[in-house]
């Protein structure tokens, strides 16, 4: 099938109007020698046909029956039947970039009200439209920060930050020559200050920081922050954004440029995409911050309208002095994260937090108390690292024989974390769920 | 006046639910030292004041399925709504990124099957679906551009060369990849000039990025001597995908000449673009670039599909997990239903409906450009300027009329110039209906030109001061801190 509204006698129509006898006259620009030939066989398939060849792909995946305990950086959380809802209304589904900015105030005020609930979580004071996800968002962090602070060449990044952010950020250094040392951390998942009080120097234009960071661990923050600060330093933090609910905000925490991914509001873990990257900063830095700004203005009769601002930062106007070649953003899943934000909402998102947070704390507790498992003292927030101390092999395949894919093997990321799970708790785990996992562990111990 | 939903806030009200608590959850409590001090400032809005919001700033929206939406290089086709419907499946929606190979069998051979008939419809032999976006695409092409001279011992290659027409994007890219932009001259038949270009290719070129057709709709016949004169310099070709639209099956940028390239999936291949992303840009390439594909990688081995995470010689990660899967996977759906059959009947379709409506406006416009065009035309509004009148003021205009209006001035090079792509998706009907608002346009210019340039008059807001926007930048909703 296809979905070409012109046929035969439309189509022929256009051709005389043209003034042409046949369509491929209209390819005479292209080189003879290196045009195909029209295929001759239908080779599509009916809505029906394609949608049943969907449903069977589908099916193939079989990891929806599974209790999920994976998250390093994909959480399984509830999404609003709301969120759906609008995001599938054409106006915004099916519109573009809101180049025309009359014909595109819905949009531009969605991305208005996303930055203002990004500052309001985080703290800070201005926001963009989004990034792409949270690892572009680190990357393009660094290069921002590297930037403001051109007279210096140093980065500073936690082994704790998610090992794909680190690569992602790798990967937009690559072609330039700038340092990066990695700080490291103890063994109970928290930062060493001390490693990191001596790699910190004059020379450093920019730490980057994950809270809670991939271990699950809540770092003091604050200190390291300050400690940045009086290099000259600036601390950039990558955080699930859902911490803001309960814990200290960036601002409270001393950052200069916040980022990361809201896919914990509103978006599916669908294999790992889309979601959305988020970056908000202190005011000084808006001029070095890549992709698109929506601000508030007037129209010629005195109204309130909404439009993308500061544009001389961006490709399509400075090319190959932008601040980024970012064009196309993640504005529909931004939609997503912020009804997500919306829909809890002030006491909800709170409550929400506290919610994560407890239910993880309750399986730790249950797990540390099993004599043979341990897991760190630091503080951590709705995902944690607990030592099966034997190999892991056979007790994964233990849990997904009772339906529990138990956690991410952190011995793939860190060779000294052998034979620890990472273990994600959101409020879709019930207690009865988490008791059938501690039963399943139980189980493991008394073999 | 337009409400914020901050501004709609009312004391405790909410849209939440949560699960019922437990007591035995209730005895943990994070430590009060860590806690913020702030009070989350987010509004407290119901279920139905939160529908009714965005229902009205929906209002204040338009997208293809509204409206005629002519948006040149933007590719503005039907998203179709089965494609929707296929990525909301649970199969889908509910597997996570780092989930064991064994349970996600589906999304594994939705990947390597959608790689294996974009490589077909391109002529190449390998790719990866983990760029983001176009122009995410565009930075792997160059990082595997880089990696290719670096492997050969030939690092020193420290040019990238792009025609002066090109999307912004381009030079933007190669920059943020640590390249120094050589821009070459179009000539003035719309081509890229040949003499410009051999005059700066050399030993310091890494390669050429160009568009095909070029961001004037319009195929560069050269295309073969091009890629022979770049590739005897020792560079490579780096192929924008952009405009792909019109050669699905008319011609294959590997047969081209073309080493690298990107799509934009949500041009060509229909996803739906949301205001502005997510999108997905895929990025193929041939032989001599297989090796330095991003991780991670889906191979097929004895009947099975495995994840190969780290690999030497890539050039490592782009994206946090698998790229926008949720998106792609649209793409893929859109290319079967078609199949190699229907891609082609999108390309001629494209293409007469540009070079029909090209032929009808012609009269009103100067056209910089005589000769067919593919899917798109630039025309230039610049014979009503003794009026008063630019390109952006009839663009406004069209807004009143309730189509979408085109990509005004771009490409940078062309004066007061309209970029226009109608796609394969419009009728006759529609066309002609475009072409009728034009006429009355163009006598509105002749009778009532204020008409014209204030317009629009009929949206929610007239004409918006972007000057003060960026002058006074209020960027979020101003209470926040209170």
């Amino acid at each position: 099938m296809d979905f070409v509204s012109n046929k035969g006698p439309q189509l022929q129509q256009m051709l005389e109007a043209i003034g042409v006898k046949n369509i491929e006259d209209l390819f005479c620009s292209i080189p003879e020698n290196i045009r195909l030939p029209r295929p001759i066989l239908d080779d599509g398939m009916s809505e029906y046909d394609g949608m049943k060849h969907m449903e069977a792909l589908s099916a193939k995946n079989t990891y929806a029956g599974f209790d999920n305990y994976l998250g390093a950086g994909a959480y399984e959380h509830h999404i609003p039947a709301i969120v759906n809802a609008i995001c599938s209304k054409s106006e915004f589904l099916t519109s573009y970039t809101p180049y025309q900015a009359e014909a595109s105030q819905g949009m531009l005020q969605i991305i208005f009200e996303f930055q203002s609930a990004i500052c309001a979580m985080t703290g800070m004071d201005v926001s963009n439209a989004s990034l792409y996800d949270g690892a572009s968002a680190c990357a393009e962090a660094i290069l921002m920060a590297l930037r403001h602070r051109n007279d210096r060449s140093k980065i500073l990044i936690a082994r704790t930050l998610h090992p794909h952010y680190r690569a992602v950020v790798e990967q937009y250094l690559a072609s330039h020559d700038f340092h990066v040392d990695y700080i490291p951390f103890h063994k109970d998942g928290r930062i060493d200050q001390e490693a990191f009080h001596n790699l910190l120097d004059h020379s450093t234009a920019a730490v980057l920081l994950q809270y809670p960071n991939f271990l699950g661990v809540v770092d003091d923050i604050k200190a390291l922050s300050s400690q940045a600060k009086k290099c000259g330093a600036l601390t950039i933090l990558c955080a699930n954004p859902l911490i803001y609910g309960l814990f200290s905000s960036a601002a409270e925490l001393g950052v200069d440029i916040a980022v990361g991914d809201c896919q914990p509001f509103g978006l599916p873990l669908q294999f790992g995409g889309p979601y959305v990257g988020y970056m908000a900063c202190k005011e000084d830095l808006v001029r070095q911050m890549p992709g698109r700004i929506v601000g508030e203005t007037v129209d010629t009769k005195g109204r309130r309208g909404f439009v993308l601002t500061l544009q001389a930062r961006e490709q399509h106007i400075r090319r190959e002095k932008a601040t980024s070649n970012i064009c196309t953003n993640q504005a529909l899943a931004a939609l997503a994260a912020l009804i997500g934000i919306l829909w809890y909402g002030k006491e909800g998102l709170k409550k929400l937090a506290l919610t994560n947070f407890q239910r993880a704390s309750y399986l730790k507790s249950k797990l540390q108390s099993l004599t043979n498992f341990s897991s760190s003292e630091a503080v951590s927030f709705n995902e944690f690292a607990i030592d099966f101390d034997r190999p892991l092999e056979h007790i994964m395949d233990h849990f997904r024989r009772h339906g529990i894919e138990p956690g991410l093997d952190l011995g793939r990321y860190y060779p000294e974390f052998k034979g620890h799970l990472l273990v994600a708790v959101t409020e879709t785990k019930s207690k009865m769920q988490l008791d059938h996992y501690y039963k399943t562990a139980v189980a493991i111990r008394g073999r | 006046m337009s409400k914020t939903i901050f501004e709609k806030s009312q004391r405790e009200q909410h849209a939440y639910s949560l699960p019922a608590d437990e007591e035995e959850f209730q005895r943990f409590l994070p430590p009060q030292n860590l806690l913020r001090k702030v009070p989350l400032p987010l509004p407290e809005v119901s279920e139905i004041d939160l529908t009714r919001h965005f229902s009205e700033l929906a209002h204040k929206n338009v997208g293809i399925d509204n409206v005629f939406y002519p948006l040149g290089s933007c590719t503005m086709k039907l998203n179709p709504r089965v494609n929707e419907w296929a990525a909301g499946l649970p199969g889908f929606v509910r597997t996570h990124p780092l989930a064991p190979e064994e349970t996600i069998q589906g999304n594994l051979q939705l990947i390597h099957e959608l790689l294996e008939i974009l490589c077909y419809l391109c002529g190449m032999t390998a790719g990866t679906l983990l760029s983001n976006a176009g122009a995410q695409g565009e930075f792997v092409g160059i990082r595997m551009i880089a990696s290719y001279h670096k492997k050969r011992g030939e690092g020193g290659r420290k040019e990238i060369l792009i025609p002066d027409n090109a999307h912004g994007t381009n030079p933007a890219t190669a920059a943020m990849a640590g390249y120094t932009i050589i821009t070459i001259r179009s000539n003035k038949h719309g081509d890229l000039d040949l003499e410009d270009l051999k005059n700066h290719l050399s030993d310091r070129t890494a390669g050429l990025m160009l568009t095909n057709p070029n961001t004037l709709g319009l195929f560069s016949s050269h295309i073969l001597e091009i890629a022979k004169l770049v590739h005897e310099s020792g560079g490579l070709l780096y192929y924008d995908g952009a405009n792909l639209n019109p050669l699905l099956n008319i011609v294959r940028p590997g047969d081209m000449g073309f080493d690298v390239m990107h799509i934009n999936l949500h041009k060509t291949f229909s996803t739906p673009h949301g205001g502005g992303g997510p999108g997905s840009g895929p990025v193929l390439c041939n032989d001599k670039l297989k090796e330095f594909l991003p991780v991670p990688k889906v191979e097929l081995v004895n009947g099975s599909y495995k994840l190969v995470w780290d690999e030497v010689g890539s050039i490592g990660r782009i994206a946090s997990f698998h790229g926008n899967f949720g998106i792609y996977l649209r793409a893929y759906l859109y290319a079967k239903l078609h199949g190699n059959f229907g891609l082609r009947k999108i390309a001629e379709a494209s293409v007469v409906n540009a070079n029909y409506l090209k032929k009808k406006i012609s009269g009103l416009f100067t056209v910089p450009f005589s000769q067919h065009c593919l899917h798109e035309f630039v025309i230039q509004a610049d014979n009503y300027i003794d009026r008063g009148i630019r390109a952006m003021d009839i663009a406004k205009r069209l807004l009143d009329y309730g189509v979408y209006a085109p990509t005004v001035y771009f490409p940078l090079i062309i004066k007061e110039c309209m970029l226009i792509e109608p796609t394969e998706s419009e009728s006759l009907a529609t066309l002609d209906r475009f072409v009728d608002i034009m006429h009355k346009i163009v006598e509105e210019i002749q009778t009532h030109p204020e008409l014209v340039k204030t317009a629009p008059h009929t949206k929610p807001v007239t004409r918006l001061d972007e000057v003060l926007a960026a002058k006074r930048p209020i960027l979020k909703h101003l209470t926040l801190n209170l």
